[in-house]
């Protein structure tokens, strides 16, 4: 008979949008540390000292001082920051490494994919630097707002890309590259006890790539393309710079064709001028079109998550971890399957079982499918929402929609209102002490701790 | 002796896209010349009706504008077709607009006016109508045919305009595109004819853009694409050569079906093939099948453009029907007897009668889909109600229907599983809207007053639309007076202040009738009551005289009202939430203003309330979320977005 186990989850508060998450897995006193992703949205002063000193408390929590098990879900600041900006603490604390199959130097088709996406990223900051010299109005929040995703600091590789490196650099055993159905144990705990299920990213390359899978894209394309159109993009803002691309002297039409406003037809250029008709001018529209391609690249890199489901064999709850995989990553596992010894396990069949969502991409509508939320029916579940109201991405007119409505509505309903925020500690109507609470904690066996001194809001699953 | 008025402008263009031109097949039939309504117009082209502004932001350049009226051009049917000169492109936008302009406008029985400005000012807002909003008048469209530089094209309700983009094609060969040439959408004939309809639906229903259910987003695209592939099949040259190739059939492979091809070739991630292959596809074995059609796809397809593409296979399935039917007597006269067609080809006399069978039953068609829109319900159209109005705007205006088209049309229908809500059978009776035969005397005389009213105010109108030269201005002008005085006496009527006297329940009885209420609205939604603490603001959002003739020489006049109500959510979980309802009167002029029809969508249904909330949130199967970015909820409170609709993702 082996000893009942627990799992202590430890969501970190890092002070604006982010993910930090210490997993303790106990099992008499056998005991095995998890931590997936550190980082936050920005790159201040202010946000390295926040991490370092979450890493200060998290190290606190060790017994042995060592992490068995470092994750990085995908390369984003808001998951991999802390991982450069406290990389002293972490130096010779890590045991092993996971990390996505999209990491690994020896798989030629990631590191393709990995050249592609470096080039699409570093093609879309000369844009935005292009364009912030245009001075433009608000039209180009979101390339701003997805580059701060990439760290891009200085010249040198971004955040995420460093701390990232680190990690490969810090473990101490050889790092592990996940591919979807690969089944790992964890270290100090019998394989019996807990099993770790990789769902994602999908190997699929039609899934990983497509925000909408139904275009039916194929990866030869998408990125490339994408970094193509970048490339392009470039050229084009060069008619407004002063200095314009030679290809421009023939596309879309050749040179004379062209017109400045006083070369051409003066009725024409009233007419467009006019001040009565102002708001039928598209000065800026085509500027548009770098806000698809970083819409894009984040898409894609969110898609890009390494997702784990930790199963607690005897009891069957799951805890699922999807960083903040999006439509593609979800929709691959309806057709995976685990060979778990010779047992069909169904990636579908894990997330009935799942007592604890961690909730994808700070829970915004497009990393959360409906039917795997639906697919969660597990009497004990419990999401936790990595989220923070004050960060200037969610506060900004037309900002971010994090929680996004309707998802966070039904969250609440799934989970009988058992909804923990990075932020707040508890969801609104999920706190047992305030008026209006709804929730259904008494019925499971422990209750969720906010401990605001040590950063971190806590709660322990019975296996 | 003075030469006679000039009636028509001819001009050269594409018929299919451009990249046709460049195919031994298709080189001879793919620049055909258009022959348009003639107007005055200034270099632009800038007409009555639109505008064309050659003005390319991402370039920072302006095309030369133009001069349709240059003696050179006048003399040779304008420009010739030019993938490289802009002046070309200008004149084909200009073309294709006027065109399916001229299809709407004869269908309908009267002239378009563009949908209104809406000016909110300070302290108004659009949520708080109440308050006050001013709408102005809009003469033209604005069309930029190289507005950015992306596979894109979309009509932008706010500004008033469509804009086409351009962009690289994709660098693998596929289809006839030169790779790494320049696409241009404006070149399209289905592009521009399917942007056109999504303005000029908008100006009919404005409502239409908001995205209450599945099927309205689906229908917008639908019907765009309905009208770009049936008035590609009013081309005659066109359908010769391909009713030439596949020896008749109209379920063969066949160019026509295909909407935009150049576009859909040029997009790289794509299949290959049309953008919106809406009627067949290529299957396995590489050959060409036109769509069986699956009932079930009704019931389990959401995505707007698939779910569109559910009607317009519909449609075009009722097409292929009525043109079989019509041309087995050609078919039979053709092989003495036997209606079975040698192998090869067939003998071109026989093939010129085809095509011209063919290019009237599309015409007949088009007219008919869209006269079908003055006879839906003015919010929340769901394919049903389409299917309803089309048999009615049918019944009304070809009350014989010797030929077919009701019944080919709803055999379609069924075999495509779109059935209308609360309809018994599929028969024709039973799917025309009713007449108001339910209506009490005192309701009649109600209704009697406002008909008596209504007629001295709208002969005003009548005049004008009766006049070719009139200002469209002046129509709107009218019609807004109108429609605020049609409001003061419904408001009467609401208060019980006219001579006719009722209690509050009989107007309140009478005011269910049209889909409208005299009270503050109350539902249930999630067991928990929602409020509207006041009567929802009554709005006379359309008045316009209709003159049309159908197929059978009938000649119909009427006069057409929209009245609608909004029931604003602001306090609990659904603030935000709106639900509409109200109705499309039609009165017959020719019979003293007698009521033909109310078509309503009744705002106190519970029922629609829960599904338009459920559908909104999330809640129920099939909701679209219009946008896939962390900007957006993902609900459906936001209206249909054309520019997220269209865009494809790099």
């Amino acid at each position: 008979m082996p000893s009942p186990i627990t799992v202590n989850i430890k969501m970190y508060q890092v002070g604006e949008l982010g993910d930090c998450f210490l997993l303790s897995f106990r099992e008499g006193d056998k005991e095995s540390n998890v931590l997936i992703d550190c980082g936050s949205f920005r790159n201040s002063a202010n946000s390295k000292t926040r991490l370092n000193t979450v890493v200060t408390k998290i190290k606190s929590q060790l017994k042995s001082g060592r992490l068995d098990i470092v994750v990085g879900t995908h390369q984003h600041n808001d998951h991999l920051s802390g991982y450069e900006h406290a990389k002293d603490q972490f130096k010779d604390s890590i045991d092993k490494v996971w990390l996505s199959w999209l990491d690994d130097p020896n798989d030629p088709l990631a590191n393709q994919i990995a050249a592609d996406h470096k080039n699409l990223v570093s093609q879309l900051a000369a844009v935005n630097s292009a364009l912030t010299a245009l001075k433009p109005g608000k039209e180009l929040d979101p390339v701003r707002d997805i580059l701060g995703f990439y760290g891009l600091d200085g010249t040198g590789p971004g955040v995420p890309e460093r701390g990232l490196a680190n990690l490969k650099q810090f473990s101490k055993s050889k790092v592990d590259y996940l591919t979807p159905g690969d089944i790992k144990s964890l270290p100090g705990i019998s394989p019996d006890s807990v099993k770790v299920y990789v769902f994602g990213p999908p190997k699929d390359q039609k899934l990983l790539f497509d925000k909408d899978p139904a275009n039916g894209q194929s990866y030869d394309q998408a990125l490339r393309l994408a970094g193509m159109d970048a490339a392009r993009f470039l050229s084009t803002i060069s008619n407004h710079t002063g200095k314009a691309d030679p290809t421009e002297d023939q596309f879309p039409f050749p040179k004379r064709y062209k017109r400045s406003e006083a070369q051409s037809d003066k009725e024409i250029v009233n007419r467009y001028r006019s001040s009565e008709f102002a708001w039928k001018r598209i000065d800026n529209n085509w500027m548009e079109q770098a806000n698809q391609l970083a819409l894009y690249l984040d898409s894609y890199t969110n898609n890009s998550s390494l997702v784990l489901a930790f199963e607690l064999v005897n009891s069957g709850k799951v805890l699922l971890f999807v960083g903040d995989a999006q439509i593609g990553n979800w929709l691959s596992w309806e057709q995976l399957e685990f060979n778990a010894g010779g047992k069909c396990v169904k990636a579908f069949d894990l997330l009935a079982r799942t007592v604890l969502y961690k909730v994808g991409h700070h829970a915004s509508h497009n990393a959360t499918l409906v039917q795997g939320l639906e697919a969660m029916k597990h009497e004990e579940l419990v999401a936790m929402i990595p989220v923070d109201k004050t960060d200037p991405n969610i506060t900004k007119p037309n900002g971010w929609k994090m929680p996004a409505e309707n998802l966070y509505k039904r969250i609440k309903e799934k989970t009988k209102y058992r909804v923990l925020r990075m932020d707040d500690g508890f969801a609104d109507e999920c706190d047992p002490s305030k008026a209006g609470y709804k929730g259904k904690w008494a019925d499971l066996p422990s209750k969720p701790k906010i401990n605001k001194n040590d950063l971190n809001i806590e709660y322990t699953v019975f296996g | 002796m003075p030469y006679k008025k000039k009636l028509t402008r001819r001009l050269n263009g594409y018929a299919l896209d451009p990249g046709f031109s460049t195919r031994l097949d298709t080189m001879g039939v793919n620049e055909i010349v258009y022959e348009i309504k003639w107007e005055n117009v200034k270099n632009g082209p800038v007409g009555e009706y639109f505008e064309v502004i050659d003005y390319d932001p991402a370039s920072n350049c302006y095309y030369d504008p133009v001069n349709l009226n240059d003696i050179e051009i006048l003399a040779q049917n304008g420009l010739p077709a030019s993938e490289s000169n802009p002046k070309f492109h200008q004149q084909f936008v200009y073309t294709i607009a006027m065109k399916t302009l001229e299809h709407f406008e004869r269908s309908l029985g009267r002239r378009i006016i563009w949908s209104p400005r809406i000016i909110i000012k300070k302290g108004q807002s659009p949520e708080e109508p109440e308050k006050g909003f001013d709408t102005e008048y809009v003469a033209r469209l604005r069309l930029y045919p190289h507005a950015f530089r992306q596979a894109n094209a979309f009509y932008d309700p706010n500004r008033k305009a469509v804009l086409f983009g351009y962009f690289e094609a994709g660098s693998k060969i596929q289809g006839s595109n030169l790779p790494g040439g320049v696409i241009f959408t404006c070149l399209s004939p289905d592009i521009v004819s399917h942007e056109l309809t999504h303005a000029l639906l908008d100006s009919i229903h404005p409502r239409f853009i908001e995205n209450t259910n599945r099927d309205v987003p689906a229908f917008h695209e639908a019907f765009a694409d309905i009208v770009a592939l049936l008035q590609r099949f009013t081309l005659t040259s066109l359908l010769e050569n391909q009713i030439a190739k596949t020896s008749g059939s109209l379920s063969k492979f066949s160019f026509l079906g295909e909407l935009a091809t150049q576009f859909g070739n040029a997009m790289e991630e794509g299949r290959g093939g049309a953008l919106r292959g809406a009627i067949g596809a290529i299957g396995n074995d590489g050959i060409w099948k036109k769509f069986d059609p699956d009932p079930n796809l009704y019931q389990t397809v959401n995505e707007p453009h698939k779910r569109g593409s559910i009607l317009v296979s519909t449609i075009f399935d009722g097409f292929v029907r009525l043109y079989d039917v019509k041309t087995a007597d050609l078919l039979r006269i053709a092989t003495n007897g036997t209606g079975v067609l040698q192998p090869g080809a067939i003998h071109p006399d026989l093939v010129k009668r085809l095509a011209a069978e063919a290019a009237e039953i599309a015409e007949h068609l088009l007219h008919v889909c869209i006269r079908a829109l003055d006879y839906c319900p003015p919010v929340d159209i769901d394919f049903g109600d389409y299917l309803r109005a089309l048999i009615t705007a049918d019944v009304d205006s070809n009350p014989r229907d010797d030929r077919g088209y009701r019944v080919a049309l709803i055999e379609a229908f069924r075999s495509w599983g779109i059935f209308p809500n609360r309809v018994n059978t599929l028969s024709e009776e039973s799917l025309v809207w009713s007449n108001p035969d339910h209506l009490t005397p005192n309701e009649r005389l109600f209704l009697k007053q406002i008909s008596v009213e209504l007629k001295k105010w709208v002969s005003d109108m009548v005049d004008l639309t009766m006049d070719e030269t009139c200002n469209r201005k002046d129509i709107y002008d009218q019609s807004v007076k109108v429609q605020k005085q049609l409001y003061a006496l419904l408001i009467d009527v609401a208060n019980g202040a006219t001579k006719i006297k009722m209690t509050k329940r009989q107007i309140h009885h009478f005011m269910q009738k049209l889909g409208l209420t005299n009270q503050p609205i109350a539902m249930l939604y999630d067991g928990k009551e929602v409020h509207s603490n006041t009567v929802p603001m009554l709005e006379v959002s359309n008045i316009r005289p209709v003159y049309r003739t159908g197929r059978e020489g009938k000649l119909v006049e009427q006069v057409l009202v929209t009245l609608t109500q909004t029931f604003r959510v602001r306090k609990g979980d659904l603030t935000g939430a709106r639900f509409r309802g109200g109705c499309t009167i039609i009165l017959n002029m020719g019979k003293g203003y007698e009521i033909d029809f109310i078509i309503y969508k009744n705002i106190l249904s519970q029922h629609r309330f829960e599904a338009t909330i459920d559908y909104q949130t999330g809640k129920s199967q099939g909701t679209t979320a219009l946008t896939d970015s962390m900007y957006s909820q993902g609900s459906g409170f936001a209206p249909v977005d054309f520019a997220q609709l269209h865009a494809i993702n790099p």
